[in-house]
């Protein structure tokens, strides 16, 4: 399965699973990136080290270790 | 009848004038949401800072009278979820489960209600009295959307208000609310989880209902949840109870089953599912937001945080805000030291001469001058600072910095805290709070002496004013601040290398949308800062100048005045008065207890060029770095005359080359911040290994990188 840094820049996916593991997982959880979520990667800085994506109007910034640990499908 | 407020007649019931005392309010929300420009758009409304007890976190108390009542309202620090994670979420939350208080203001961003939702519904799992105050609203509305209040109201079962702080909306809508849901008793809970959650919810509440703390049924309610959502804070409450042996058997059961059930990893994960739904179908029944297509934070951001002129355009707005704070800075900062130049010469000619003169004139006034004359820089600093903060870049630069400060064993949130470090080192100890784990925390907080405070600006514009021409002033000043900082992440690396192993901690961080900036939060936090600054300048910096000016007037050395006082009747020549004038003054100091205990000291502070006189002002720096500069101008004895930061400089020249100066200013750069901070780090840091290696190495660092500085300096020709 895919997860967000297997995305591209404005490409969209579904939250399939969190696999990080807490506290991250509620951190992320209370940021609106839950199960069944849409999500849509904004940016990543050039050596795609941090990741800047939008799910519910918030924009979050993630390093690429926890942008590996959500794991998306593809958008209808 | 949920509904309290806006039109409704239920208000009407409370303005009966009487005095009733008082409410105690609790104002809580995620981070971001805009508690601060509601409390800022209350009006009549009378704003208290302190600090959490125990903590060092800043604690707002709003007053508000109103329809007999006192209003007291706390506001808490920005809490995502109950699942604390940061320790300021910690310190909202413990206030939430132990402290007292009538009822919960919850404020929540109506552009991301589902995801502040989620914690609303955590918050009524405590089933006390609640309101909701849906902020924002007009950037819904503006596109075109709809929060049907009275909806939200009958499936949450708490009263709703929609606010707008920005168009001052619906605010004081709140205060009204608060009276009326205060007097009237009943609080409904309409929240309701999966009959296979709430079954095992009552069975845990019978038995938390055992032991005494827990008879009440609502709290017990509360505290079973709590449990089953795997609370480590709630689980060490009942661990020490006779009952803990009971429940945690049920619970572990209860979690292996409903695990079991739902096939999910967590019961955490269960009970947020459900959270999720009941939000998500609260959302589709009372929300009609449209989405926005590309908001202009996106558009700003295209530009803000592109993958290549993103740092560019962050390193020269900090350049810009440091040649703002020192081209600008500089007007005020002159004509405060002329009035007080002026005053001082004024007072001495005024007032007989005499020991309270001598007090007055050369201890009092010019230590005072040498702190309010750094305010107006202080003041530019942190409006820039908190500018960055409330328009939403600083996140922004949070985010670009993560890649490179990784490298150092840091990560971008530490940018935060460093950063803060440039205003003061105090609330940048604090600010590191923002790091859970503990080894990033500390090794940021040990790094922060490098970052120059802007107490230490004063030191550096002396000796840069001293040394440099006009033109380059600026740039040198930025050149001192940005070379510490660089010095800094080289010891953060090494510290991170030779103290800790692994990896730094995860790394998530909400990026609020760009908002314009609230002029009245700006002024409120300028205010609070400049009046913290100002008194810890009135008090603990003006009494430690006062110490140093007793220690430099005594003992009294009569004969040796005398002696004086009689050559100098003797000559008409005005220059060689006053050339006789100034070898009394520094013979005086020299036979002073402050001159005895610089020249004891001496020796080790000889190699960088420092004379007895820099020794003695750099150790005061230890109390408070403003003393540094008022250390040397009562030593140097210039505060009788007008002008006095001139005449200073001038004496600097005198008595310093270039290469003392420069050792000078690597020593200030590094060693240890003042009593305020440490005594910030020892409250922070526990362990007194990490304590007293805090004590000592940036002192031994100093000292090193100053004598390398000097004796360079010296082998390349100065």
């Amino acid at each position: 399965m895919k997860n967000i840094s297997n995305l591209k820049i404005d490409e969209e996916g579904k939250v399939a699973k969190v696999i990080a593991k807490e506290p991250v997982k509620g951190r992320l959880l209370s940021m609106g990136i839950v199960k069944g979520a849409k999500i849509k990667v904004v940016a990543h800085t050039l050596a795609r080290q941090t990741w800047d994506i939008l799910s519910d109007n918030t924009k979050v910034a993630l390093r690429e270790e926890e942008a590996r640990s959500i794991l998306v499908e593809e958008m209808k | 009848m949920s509904s309290c407020c806006g039109n409704d007649t239920s208000c009407e019931k409370s303005t009966i004038k009487a005095e009733k005392g008082e409410i105690k309010a609790a104002i809580v929300g995620q981070p971001n949401v805009g508690k601060s420009s509601i409390i800022n758009a209350l009006s009549n409304a009378k704003l208290h800072v302190g600090n959490f007890s125990g903590v060092t976190v800043e604690k707002k108390e709003v007053y508000v009278k109103k329809n007999g009542y006192d209003v007291l309202m706390t506001d808490l620090p920005g809490i995502y979820a109950f699942n604390a994670y940061a320790p300021e979420e910690q310190v909202a939350k413990d206030f939430l489960i132990k402290e007292d208080y009538d009822l919960i203001v919850n404020v929540v961003d109506a552009n991301t209600l589902s995801r502040n939702l989620i914690f609303t519904l955590q918050l009524l799992d405590m089933h006390k009295k609640m309101i909701l105050v849906i902020n924002m609203v007009d950037e819904i509305e503006k596109r075109d959307g709809k929060i049907n209040r009275k909806r939200i109201e009958e499936l949450l079962g708490i009263p709703v208000i929609l606010t707008s702080a920005k168009q001052n909306r619906g605010v004081d809508e709140i205060i009204d609310c608060i009276i009326n849901t205060y007097d009237t008793n009943i609080v409904k809970n309409k929240i309701y989880y999966n009959e296979k959650i709430e079954q095992r919810i009552e069975d845990l509440a019978k038995i938390l209902q055992k032991s005494q703390h827990f008879r009440d049924k609502k709290y017990s309610r509360f505290i079973a949840i709590r449990l089953l959502d795997r609370d480590e804070n709630i689980y060490k409450i009942i661990h020490d109870l006779p009952i803990f042996i009971e429940a945690h058997k049920a619970l572990e059961k209860m979690y292996a089953e409903l695990e079991a059930e739902f096939d999910e990893d967590s019961t955490t994960d269960i009970l947020a599912n459900e959270r999720v739904a009941i939000v998500r179908n609260l959302q589709m029944e009372a929300v009609d937001a449209k989405e926005e297509e590309e908001s202009l934070s996106e558009k700003i951001d295209n530009f803000l945080i592109h993958p290549v002129l993103g740092l560019p355009i962050f390193l020269f707005f900090m350049w810009a805000l440091f040649q703002l704070t020192f081209v600008l800075g500089n007007y005020p900062m002159n004509i405060i030291a002329n009035i007080f130049g002026e005053t001082s010469a004024y007072i001495a000619n005024l007032l007989p001469e005499g020991s309270f003169n001598s007090i007055l004139t050369q201890g009092i006034l010019p230590a005072v001058s040498a702190v309010v004359m750094f305010l107006p820089n202080i003041i530019i600093l942190f409006f820039g600072l908190n500018l960055l903060e409330q328009t939403g870049y600083m996140s922004r630069a949070a985010y670009l910095m993560d890649g490179f400060l990784k490298r150092f064993g840091l990560q971008g949130k530490a940018f935060v805290p460093l950063v803060s470090g440039f205003g003061c080192t105090v609330p940048a100890y604090m600010a590191a709070r923002t790091l859970k784990n503990p080894k990033d925390r500390i090794i940021t907080m040990l790094v922060l002496n490098f970052i120059s405070c802007q107490a230490r600006m004063p030191i550096y514009i002396l000796l840069i004013g001293a040394f440099f021409a006009n033109h380059n002033q600026g740039n040198i000043l930025f050149g001192i601040y940005i070379g510490g900082a660089i010095l800094g992440l080289i010891f953060a690396k090494i510290l991170r290398k030779v103290l800790f192993k692994g990896e730094p901690e995860p790394f998530v961080m909400e990026m609020p949308p760009y908002r314009f900036p609230s002029g009245k939060v700006l002024f409120m936090t300028i205010w609070i800062k400049s009046k913290m600054f100002l008194k810890k300048a009135g008090s603990f910096i003006a009494i430690a100048a006062m110490v140093v000016w007793f220690l430099s007037s005594y003992p009294m050395h009569d004969n040796l005045r005398q002696d004086y006082a009689y050559k100098i009747n003797q000559t008409k020549n005005i220059q060689t008065k006053n050339t006789l004038s100034d070898e009394l003054h520094s013979k005086l100091l020299e036979s002073s207890y402050l001159g005895t205990a610089g020249k004891f000291i001496e020796p080790v502070f000889k190699p960088l060029g420092f004379d007895w006189r820099v020794t003695v002002s750099v150790i005061a720096g230890l109390v408070a770095k403003e003393v540094v500069v008022s250390t040397m101008a009562t030593i140097y004895s210039v505060g009788t005359s007008g002008a006095s930061s001139k005449k200073l400089i001038q004496k600097i020249r005198e008595n310093m080359d270039f290469k003392a100066a420069i050792a000078l200013i690597i020593f200030v750069m590094i060693y240890s911040p003042c009593l305020a901070a440490m005594g910030t780090f020892y409250s922070e840091v526990p362990q007194w290994a990490w304590r007293t290696f805090y004590t000592i190495y940036p002192n031994i660092v100093a000292w090193i990188f100053a004598y390398s500085g000097y004796h360079i300096l010296s082998f390349i020709g100065y």
